[in-house]
């Protein structure tokens, strides 16, 4: 099956004699064509969760796959290629490179595969276009307000073309109209591609583009009607 | 590279600083590496810069030009000998000369050290001005440049203190000096005139000379040794370390550069690695996304090396306009091998340092960049 599957997860965060049961038996599957919503309150494990989903972070106990690959199984140069080519990951904080323009942001995901071609150089600047950056392509993220960073971490986790798209709160920083065409994008890219995406938020006003909700509390995943 | 590059033009500042630091490095080296040339060609640059292989001595004279004594005739034996493609027969001398005519008490004096070679041999040096010497005029003789600035000139009559021999300056020639002394260089037979004056001083050798140099790399200094009685070969090297005084000053020498090598390699890994440290995060972003620890890698090596190799340049421009404004006097010698070599010591240093950096990219956990901010 493809997609991500998630099997009686565990993660325990060990300090000292101190634990943390990030996650506890979390059970999930998402398929192609899937968006499913995360919410919680903070602390609860949420971007622990998508840690495990996007083959950052192996867990205690359980198994993941993505598409079909036990990541336990798979050592760190292999997880690199799976992130590189499989995932498109939106982290929290928009975590872009300091010294690379907003188009070059997305053209060193290329770049970490192999060759920048000219194909690749007009889909960057498409997806640019359609989060509204286009007069931004020769900035720095210094240069950017938040909201503007967070577009830039979007359209670069879309440029590979990964099957699994992983978005932690990718709506913080943005105004409602832009919070709104931006999981619309998501959704569209879901839906017209097939791709199974996963995305933390806190806005219920979300809500309503993504397949089904889960809440998480204390670590423990169940599904919201 | 492209990060690399992307980054040094970002982030110019920083670079520059560390920049600074890699040229400050490399001025000193190369600097230094001058000076101890410079010095160490005073002590023996006639030897170090003679297309020899070999050199021959009396045996049990510890390859010292001044406790042997040979015949010059042996040198036609040599040329026989397999591998030996031409041969030089050298005696040396040190000596006082002076002004002829002037006041022996009262008159300045310069110490020297008197070769005397074969005309048209190949220990012959090339003369900057002047002539060669002549198999016509033996007393002619060919001296090193500082002698000029000691007021010396084409055509002057020299008399040899202590002594009733005269020679008369017919060409100057550059850097030859050995143990500290500038080197006037005469036929063979003057030489002898001046040091074998007194009867039987050359202990009834026939046409006595101290050491016979030889080129050709084939040569064989054990069958030389065992086919010729009564001689001793040394290498090159083992000639020059014979020089009095030469293996100890130039041992200090190489000490000295090598330290400095040794702490600059230290304060270059110390500056990288906190460069790499202070973009763990960044490394962190690159790692969740999907780079490999082997593109981190790259960017952070071609980076250095980019550095290091503009660095390197710019501390040897530095060096040889320093040595164009020193004192004549002051001994600098920065020959082009040297150049290369230390070039490159210190780029592999600058990349074997950035290693120690690497062992820390390959721990960087891609969570770190979930964590902090950018
Ligand atoms: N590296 C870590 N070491 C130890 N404990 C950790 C670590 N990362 C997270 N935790 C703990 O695990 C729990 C879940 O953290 P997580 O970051 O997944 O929460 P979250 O739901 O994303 O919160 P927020 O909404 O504030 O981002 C928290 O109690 C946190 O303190
Ligand atoms: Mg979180």
């Amino acid at each position: 099956m493809a997609g991500l599957q998630l099997k009686n997860v565990s993660k325990v965060y060990q300090e000292g004699d101190f634990e943390t049961i990030a996650l506890n038996d979390v059970t999930l599957a998402v398929e192609p064509g899937e968006f499913i919503a995360i919410i919680g309150p903070s602390g609860s494990g949420k971007s622990t969760f998508l840690s495990v989903s996007g083959a950052l972070l192996q867990p205690s106990k359980g198994e993941v796959s993505i598409n079909d690959v036990a990541i336990s199984t798979l050592k760190e140069k292999e997880l690199s290629k799976v992130r590189l080519e499989q995932i498109g990951f939106i982290l929290q904080t928009s975590n872009l490179i300091p010294y690379l323009t907003v188009l070059d942001q997305l053209l060193i995901v290329k770049r970490m595969g192999g060759k920048v071609t000219a194909q690749a150089k007009e889909y960057a600047l498409r997806l640019l276009a359609d989060l509204g950056m286009t007069s931004k392509i020769k900035k720095y993220p210094n240069e950017l307000s938040g909201g503007e960073r967070q577009r830039v971490a979007i359209a670069r986790s879309f440029m590979n073309d990964p099957d699994l798209i992983l978005a932690d709160e990718p709506t913080a920083n943005l105004d409602t109209k832009r919070a709104n065409e931006v999981v619309q994008l998501i959704a569209q890219e879901v839906k017209s591609r097939g791709k199974a995406a996963i995305m933390v938020t806190h806005d219920e006003r979300m809500l309503k583009y993504c397949d089904c909700v889960y809440r998480i509390e204390d670590g423990v995943l169940s599904r919201e009607e | 590279m492209f990060l690399a590059l992307k980054e040094l033009t970002y982030s110019k500042g920083r670079f520059i600083m560390i920049s600074l630091i890699i040229i400050l490095i490399s001025w000193l080296v190369f600097f230094l590496a001058g000076l101890g040339n410079g010095l160490s060609d005073l002590g023996a640059a006639t030897l170090k810069y003679a297309p020899i292989e070999y050199a021959v001595y009396e045996e049990n004279s510890d390859f010292s030009f001044s406790k042997s004594m040979l015949s010059e005739s042996l040198a036609d034996d040599l040329l026989k000998e397999k591998g030996v493609t031409a041969v030089a027969p050298i005696g040396t001398a040190s000596a006082s000369i002076r002004q002829k005519n002037s006041d022996e008490d009262t008159a300045s004096k310069i110490d020297v050290l008197i070769a005397g070679i074969r005309p048209g041999s190949f220990m012959e040096p090339i003369v900057t001005a002047g002539e060669s010497l002549q198999a016509s005029n033996p007393a002619g003789v060919i001296v090193d440049r500082s002698l000029e600035l000691e007021g010396f000139k084409l055509g002057d009559n020299l008399t040899i203190n202590g002594s009733t021999q005269e020679m008369e300056i017919i060409g100057f020639t550059e850097n030859q000096s050995l143990s500290h002394q500038p080197v006037v260089f005469s036929s063979l037979e003057k030489l002898r005139e001046y040091k074998y004056a007194a009867p039987s001083s050359d202990n009834g050798i026939k046409d006595v000379v101290n050491s016979i140099l030889i080129q050709g790399k084939e040569s064989e200094p054990k069958e030389i040794e065992k086919s010729i009685e009564g001689v001793q070969v040394g290498s090159k090297k083992e000639a020059i370390n014979a020089v009095p005084g030469y293996a100890a000053e130039n041992g200090t020498i190489t000490l000295m550069v090598g330290f400095l090598i040794i702490i600059s390699a230290i304060i270059i890994a110390v500056f990288f690695y906190i460069l790499t440290s202070q973009k763990t995060q960044q490394f962190g972003v690159m790692k969740a996304i999907g780079g490999s620890n082997w593109f981190i890698i790259k960017s952070v090596v071609s980076q250095v090396f980019i550095l290091s190799v503009i660095s390197i340049l710019i501390g040897i421009l530095l060096t040889y306009a320093t040595a164009a404004v020193l004192p004549d006097s002051m001994p600098f010698n920065l020959i082009p091998s040297l150049v290369i070599s230390y070039s490159l010591v210190l780029l592999a240093i600058s990349v074997i340092s950035s290693f120690f950096s690497v062992l820390k990219i390959a721990k960087i956990d891609p969570l770190t960049a979930l964590g902090g901010k950018e």
